[in-house]
């Protein structure tokens, strides 16, 4: 269990790391908790890693203009205790179920994205607030819509000689609410199936599915809220959706029905909660 | 800075209080370092692939898997291992619960249960409620977590403003044990050459595929270019993804090489294939595929394909595979490997209709998979050779 030899570049900017990944048979480094395993296995072998951790300006951490900048350096413990999440309520339900505290301590937030695992929480929890992904490549700067960034099972539309810079999440308004859960068979694992939800007062409600897909499943299901906002209300319709949304095959862990049922569940009780979030706050 | 794969770099930590400066390779793991170099054997190594949480230390006060950090991240940094938390005469409060509680049996994970424990009551998020779940990043074989739990709880209740800092500052042991030679440079000579053991007849397991995949394709081409496509194997092979025929060996067998990337993984299989079927008539066929990655993970295949003809014009294809999959890739588990194997089959299913529509090998790919250039080069010598 000891990686293939690699070459280990630390540049000093981020254009010497989009040079460096150029070459084509080269990584990026960040947090690692996901690489480092694929290379221990030998499941990759690629002739260098970029490490971007000690970047300048990939630190940013911040919420200006309605909007939460997570750098790419930036590792997901950090962010899980800072006040700047708070703007973002959903990213601090989230956290607790990515991996462990050990994993989280070097784990980044774009690393989670870039990698792209299909059940993974963060991936979902971007899809699901319509975030934004910053690009640095050899042609220059670009954004993509944390939707469309994942193109299927650990894949991406990141060219290979392009590093995600930050990504941008807005920032929750007055009514907003969230809902947040996934099964796993223990804590920590990989989500067998699992929800992240945004309900915003006075109309519009987005879920985004994961876990049981190549990747994250976004739906806008505001008419779903709008007949019956109970658990049992809604589970004919988060039931059907679920079924429709699953498009993983079963494996010892669980099969595609228990998977939809699992979802059907999940996607009903968080829709309640969010629901109840977004309203109580107007009392409040 | 940039560090040559074969090539040492000079590494600055400060360990349980002392600096030491040490030449390591690149790929050299920080637990390694701390082991073998250091000869701070209390930091165990389980998994090696963070999962079982053995070699927990803290970096900079925050517990981390030594195992997933190579040594050259950690330049400039502060590490406590569990020799630092405190020594047998003069224990940390969580060591001397761990004994009062017996949390031990075996011992083994005893260090990294120690530092993970250490981390989450340092860091200011224990909660009763949530301890074994905020516990799960440390395994127990031996299943002890109840004395492991009530141990720390223990500590918890007796330090509600917080656990003491480690204790000791223990000089490391063995300094240079190894010499000056990088450790990762003298463990492995990573030269395994698996292409010479490629079989001649291939054997399918006999137990339950890995993935089985069922794949339905309605393409616009007419039923007899498809199965054109399918009875020339070499079209049949430029329609695979990431596939490349490397030799025709007679007898309805071929050699060949298939590459599958995904994120950072990426494998290259060398194998061979094999047409056990092939009925011109019903226009089936069905192929035995066998290949092996040099990393150790190998997978085997029946698929069977038929076209029929549609019911307004084109062609239905039908694909469907029993997957086998062993070594280390069938660590990806069985949705991931079937939802991977049912796409290639359904990008092969447009690659034939491609080439069944134009006559030629195929040119185009939607496929998010990246193909292998070789295959990619092999296939344009192909168009280039037989130009129509």
């Amino acid at each position: 269990m000891k990686a293939a030899p690699f070459a280990y570049h630390r540049p000093d900017s981020v254009d010497e790391a989009v040079d460096a990944l150029a070459g084509g048979d080269a990584k990026v480094l960040a947090g690692g908790q996901s690489l480092v395993p694929v290379l221990a296995m030998r499941l990759g072998r690629p002739g260098t890693l970029v490490d971007i951790t000690r970047l300048p300006g990939l630190d940013d951490l911040e919420v200006y203009g309605g909007v939460l900048r997570i750098g790419a350096a930036v590792r997901q413990r950090t962010v899980e205790r800072s006040e700047a999440v708070r703007a973002v309520p959903l990213i601090g339900r989230a956290m607790p179920f990515v991996g462990h505290r050990e994993l989280r301590s070097r784990g980044t937030v774009c690393g989670s994205l870039a990698h792209a695992d299909p059940a993974a929480e963060l991936p979902a929890v971007a899809a699901c607030l319509d975030a934004t992904v910053v690009l640095r490549g050899p042609r220059g700067t670009r954004q993509v819509p944390a939707r469309e960034l994942v193109v299927g099972a650990m894949t991406t539309s990141a060219g290979p000689d392009e590093l995600i810079t930050e990504v941008r999440f807005p920032a929750a308004a007055s009514g907003d609410g969230f809902g947040f859960a996934e099964i796993a068979r223990r804590h920590g694992d990989y989500a067998l199936a699992g929800v992240a939800v945004h309900v915003r007062r006075g109309g519009g409600a987005t879920l985004a599915a994961f876990g049981v897909s190549d990747r994250p499943v976004v739906r806008d299901v505001t008419a779903l809220l709008e007949d019956d906002p109970t658990e049992a209300g809604l589970r004919p319709s988060t039931d059907a959706m679920a079924d429709e949304i699953v498009d993983t095959a079963g494996d010892a862990h669980g099969s595609r029905g228990y998977r939809a049922r699992l979802l059907g569940v999940l996607a009903a009780r968080e829709l309640v909660r969010a629901h109840r979030e977004a309203h109580q706050e107007a009392h409040a | 800075m940039r560090v040559e794969a074969d090539g040492t770099v000079d590494v600055t930590v400060t360990v349980n209080g002392r600096e030491v400066t040490l030449a390591v390779a690149p790929r050299t793991t920080l637990s390694d370092v701390l082991r073998d170099r250091l000869g701070l054997t209390g930091t165990h190594v389980g998994c090696e692939h963070g999962v079982c949480g053995m070699c927990t230390v803290l970096l900079d006060g925050e517990a981390v898997r030594a195992c997933l950090l190579f040594a050259v991240q950690c330049d400039g940094a502060s590490l406590t291992t569990v020799e630092g938390l405190g020594s047998a005469d003069d224990q940390h409060p969580l060591q001397r619960a761990f004994s009062h509680h017996h949390a031990l049996q075996c011992g083994f994970c005893t260090p990294g249960m120690l530092m993970s424990s250490y981390d989450l009551l340092a860091g200011g998020t224990y909660s009763p409620d949530t301890l074994p779940e905020d516990m799960s990043g440390v395994l127990c074989r031996c299943t002890g977590y109840r004395g492991i739990l009530a141990a720390i709880a223990d500590v918890a209740a007796t330090h509600p403003d917080g656990v003491p800092p480690p204790r000791a500052a223990v000089p490391p042991a063995l300094v240079g044990r190894s010499g000056s030679a990088s450790v990762g440079a003298t463990l492995t000579s990573d030269v395994r050459k698996s292409t010479g053991s490629i079989p001649h007849e291939i054997a399918i397991p006999s137990g339950t595929p890995t993935a089985t995949v069922d794949v339905r394709s309605e393409l616009t081409s007419e039923v007899d270019d498809v199965w054109a496509v399918l009875a020339d194997f070499d079209r049949l092979a430029a329609c695979l993804p990431g596939a490349e025929m490397t030799a025709d060996l007679g007898d309805d067998r071929y050699r060949g090489r298939a590459t599958v990337g995904l994120g950072p993984v990426s494998l290259r299989f060398e194998g061979l294939a094999h047409v056990v079927e092939h009925d011109p008539s019903a226009r089936r066929m069905r192929v035995l595929a066998q290949g092996t990655d040099r990393g150790g993970s190998s997978t085997q295949a029946v698929i069977r394909l038929a076209a029929d003809p549609a019911e307004h014009g084109g062609t239905v294809l039908w694909a469907d595979a029993d997957v086998h999959l062993s070594g280390r890739v069938a660590q990806f588990g069985r949705a991931l490997a079937g939802d991977v194997s049912r796409r290639l089959f359904e990008q092969f299913a447009e690659a034939v209709d491609e080439a069944a529509r134009t006559g030629e090998a195929p040119t185009t790919r939607t496929s998010p998979l990246r193909l292998a250039l070789g295959a990619l080069l092999a296939r344009l010598r192909r168009l280039v050779q037989r130009p129509r």
